[in-house]
């Protein structure tokens, strides 16, 4: 078998608009009812006064951290970590406990009242086995989820950057 | 500019499928193209379609959540009746006998209250099919009461210039984008990525709009108004422009029938009193003035809403004055106005067929209907949750109404009045006709067959045209004696000069990544508007920028009510989606912190706002997103004055309390 390729999930959440594209994309992805939403967008103000306000819009999914505190919790052995870095529940192990959910720091992993199993980002493990991207970044509107290998993502973030540079040249011409 | 190749997307699907059907979402007026995956007859996944220039294979929440629509236990699918509203529907015996009552309750209506006691509501979610057949049979019926949530499409404009604006993908060539109280971000979410890209390749983006919403947000520039006066800027701004002869004079010349007058108009008008109404400050808008005057070539992308207010028409008067218009990036981009002028309320019938009494006329307005003290509406027939949005006005006049018969999916609120109900099928579940914003025809092919039971708008007007002898009118009966979509779209087509030289199967054969718009081909365009080919009669200045002053209304309701639109929600089958239902609460009341302190109201608490219009309970939502002056809601109508309160606080109390509001 050839090894797994690691990839980056980048949110650039300066472009998010709040559309939740990604939500829903999942829920039908995964097969999710309206409640655990494994990808989040979450509002942040307005904040601010008068007419100087900031409004922006996080999308918030798991980290599948590189010493992943639910994979050492889980007492099945349900929560893994595949060699390409994806952290994700084998539903067939699960047996709904939650302790992950409490060795979490960030909160992600929550029960899915349909099956009474834990509901998580899978990294979208199948699809990206199939050389397929994930559901949510595929659907997203606005390009705020950006999926690829490390060397290749990292490239995007230059080029982006240095297309903040040249807009501000064009403004001043 | 950077040379830029984005990361290559690896689309598809990883469901096991039967067969894929391609076509186009009619959850807004985007336009997006769509492949459903379909196993054992139903959609197992939802992609975009990668090839498709609008949407290039993104999708909104909406474009994947309506899949749930379709397949939800609470879903209508079988007519049913009652004699008392006050007793629970009982379900008759199919379409026949549900249609026999009907017919048989609207004669009765019609021989003793007339024609026009007969009002019809058509929701965008009913199809283009079941407005345009409520249209004919209400001409055939005699009453000239069939209402739409869009306005008047626009007039054909000059030749020469196919449109005011090109598409959305052609922002990125525009060096501004100016959005008036349009959402973007929320109400289209895919058209506003086309407005991040435009920004992305040095678009400045300007956006006013009475809440801060996510366009806003998203903005260079901002710019609080408030609600409904973006016309009144857009009068506002062309005054200030003109004033510093900011206007391309060759473009003034070539694209107005007359100038002179025109220009006098605006000179003769006083800025008194616009700073009050728009509540913006006179810098702010000189300073607005001058950059779009700098920045050309602009888009303008005006809000739906904006249609139908007065000076509507200011804006592609201001688009042609600065030369936008025809320009790569530039011109006027109203949303959700993309269907062409469709001839059909001229109907008249084959000579000597059309029954006595039919009607001609332009709809009247719906306030117009209401005071009609002498001819009382006492049947509707609607689709959709029409009576709780935009027809809301009668939603509270029920009472007084002896048959409502509802046309739908779900069991809504207009449902809960009904006292007859016909099932109706999903967009998905219907061939049609789609036209975009951008003015492209897309045939939107059925995905999946509607459950038993439910059928298409065409065919509720022609199985009930049937009953009164009126096929002939109908003429659109395939060989199972159901409407013929294909055959309707077609016959539609060739009515208008504009999109006569197109053929159904020409659209559906279309390749992935080619459109077509219209006006098809080489037209002619009947220029209705001015006798002078290719130019426009300028929208004049009116004598006074700003309404009248304060009146005893303002005393008593010293806020203002907008009607919010939430991103995750396009109608009324959108309030059932199971993946979008929690996203957000529909009865959120938004109010300003400083605004809920002054009142005692807190995060959470229930509150009633009163509008002179009639009241809306929800909970309050404390959100910097409303000015003090401003409270909003899904619900309701905008536009309205109000007056928000907690529900064990008196009206004077609360009226009292906001005193000490500096507005």
């Amino acid at each position: 078998m050839t090894k797994r390729k690691r990839n980056i999930l980048l949110v650039e959440a300066s472009r998010c608009i709040g559309c939740f594209g990604c939500e829903a994309a999942c829920k039908m992805e995964h097969d999710l009812p309206g409640e655990p939403r494994p990808i989040r967008v979450i509002q942040v103000g307005p904040l601010g006064e008068g007419e100087e306000l900031l409004m922006s819009f996080q999308p918030t999914t798991c980290c599948h951290c590189d010493r992943p505190a639910c994979v050492t919790a889980c007492p099945t052995g349900a929560m893994q970590k595949r060699e390409d870095g994806i952290v994700f529940s084998d539903l067939e192990l699960c047996i709904g406990c939650q302790t992950c959910a409490v060795a979490c720091p960030f909160g992600v992993p929550h029960l899915n009242p349909a099956t009474g199993k834990i509901a998580k980002c899978d990294g979208c493990r199948e699809r990206v086995d199939q050389g397929l991207w994930p559901a949510c970044v595929l659907k997203c509107p606005t390009e705020t989820l950006i999926f690829g290998g490390p060397a290749r993502v990292l490239q995007e973030i230059g080029t982006q950057e240095a297309l903040k540079v040249a807009k501000t040249f064009t403004r001043e011409e | 500019m950077l040379d830029h190749h984005p990361i290559k997307r690896f689309p598809g699907s990883r469901q096991e499928q039967d067969y894929q059907v391609r076509t186009v979402c009619q959850e807004c007026a985007v336009g997006c193209g769509l492949v459903a995956h379909v196993k054992d007859g139903r959609i197992v996944d939802i992609q975009g379609e990668e090839e498709h220039p609008i949407s290039r294979g993104r999708l909104c929440a909406r474009g994947t959540a309506f899949v749930q629509g379709l397949t939800l236990p609470e879903r209508l699918t079988q007519p049913a009746s009652r004699q008392d509203r006050r007793q629970a529907l009982q379900p008759l015996d199919g379409w026949k006998s549900g249609l026999d009552l009907l017919a048989e309750r609207l004669r009765h209506l019609k021989e003793r209250h007339g024609p026009n006691a007969l009002l019809i509501g058509c929701d965008l979610e009913g199809g283009l099919d079941f407005y345009l057949g409520a249209m004919r049979f209400a001409q055939l019926w005699g009453t000239s009461q069939v209402f739409y949530p869009l306005g008047e499409p626009l007039e054909p404009w000059p030749s020469g210039l196919n449109s005011p604006a090109a598409s959305c993908s052609d922002w990125i060539h525009s060096r501004c984008l100016f959005l008036v109280e349009a959402d973007l971000a929320a109400s289209h979410p895919v058209a506003c990525s086309w407005v991040q890209e435009a920004q992305r390749r040095g678009a400045r983006v300007v956006a006013a709009d009475a809440r801060f919403t996510g366009a806003l947000a998203k903005a260079d520039e901002t710019l609080r108004i408030k609600p409904e006066q973006g016309n009144l800027l857009g009068l506002a701004l062309m005054k200030l422009i003109l004033a510093e002869g900011g206007q391309d004079a060759a473009a003034v010349g070539a694209g107005f029938t007359e100038t002179s007058q025109w220009q006098a108009s605006f000179e003769q008008l006083s800025l008194e009193g616009v700073e009050a109404a728009l509540g913006v400050p006179l810098e702010r808008l000189q300073h607005l003035a001058r950059l779009l005057a700098q920045r050309g070539p602009v888009t303008v992308i005006t809000g739906r809403e904006l249609a139908d207010l007065p000076h509507h028409h200011i804006w592609l008067t201001l688009a042609t004055a600065m030369g936008w218009v025809g320009r790569p990036g530039g011109g006027w981009y109203p949303v959700d106005a993309g269907a062409p002028p469709l001839k059909i309320h001229t109907y008249t019938g084959e000579a000597n067929t059309r029954p006595e009494g039919g009607h001609r006329e332009i709809p009247p307005k719906l306030a117009e209907v209401k005071s009609r003290a002498d001819q009382p509406v006492r049947a509707i027939i609607c689709s959709g949750n029409c009576l709780y949005d935009y027809l809301s006005p009668f939603g509270r006049l029920t009472e007084q109404v002896d048959l409502i018969a509802h046309f739908g999916s779900f069991p809504n609120a207009t449902w809960e009045q009904a006292s007859m109900t016909f099932p109706a099928a999903l967009w998905a579940e219907r061939d049609g006709l789609s036209f975009s914003n951008d003015r492209s025809i897309q045939w939107g092919t059925k995905i999946v067959e509607p459950p038993d039971g439910c059928r298409s708008g065409l065919d509720f007007w022609m199985v009930l045209a049937r009953r009164f002898g009126w096929e002939a009118h109908f003429p659109w009966a395939g060989e199972d004696s159901r409407a013929d979509q294909a055959a309707f779209y077609s016959w539609l087509m060739a009515q208008s000069p504009l999109t006569a030289k197109l053929q159904v199967d020409q659209l559906r054969s279309l390749e992935p990544g080619s459109q077509i718009f219209w006006p098809v081909g080489k037209t002619v365009l009947p220029n209705a508007r001015s006798p002078y080919k290719g130019k426009i009669v300028p929208h004049p200045a009116p004598a006074a920028l700003a309404p009248g002053a304060e009146t005893a209304e303002t005393a008593d309701y010293p806020l203002a009510f907008e009607a919010v639109q939430i991103s995750c929600r396009s109608g009324d089958a959108s309030r059932f989606w199971p993946w979008t239902r929690g996203l957000s609460r529909e009865d959120a009341v938004q109010i300003n912190p400083e605004t809920a302190d002054l009142l005692g109201i807190e995060n959470g608490d229930d509150v009633l706002v009163e509008t002179p219009r009639g009241r809306l309970a929800g909970r309050a939502c404390l959100s910097r997103a409303v000015s003090r002056w401003l409270v909003a809601s899904p619900h309701g109508v905008s536009g309205l004055k109000a007056l928000v309160h907690k529900t064990d606080q008196s009206l004077d109390e609360a009226r009292h309390l906001l005193k000490k509001l500096s507005l």
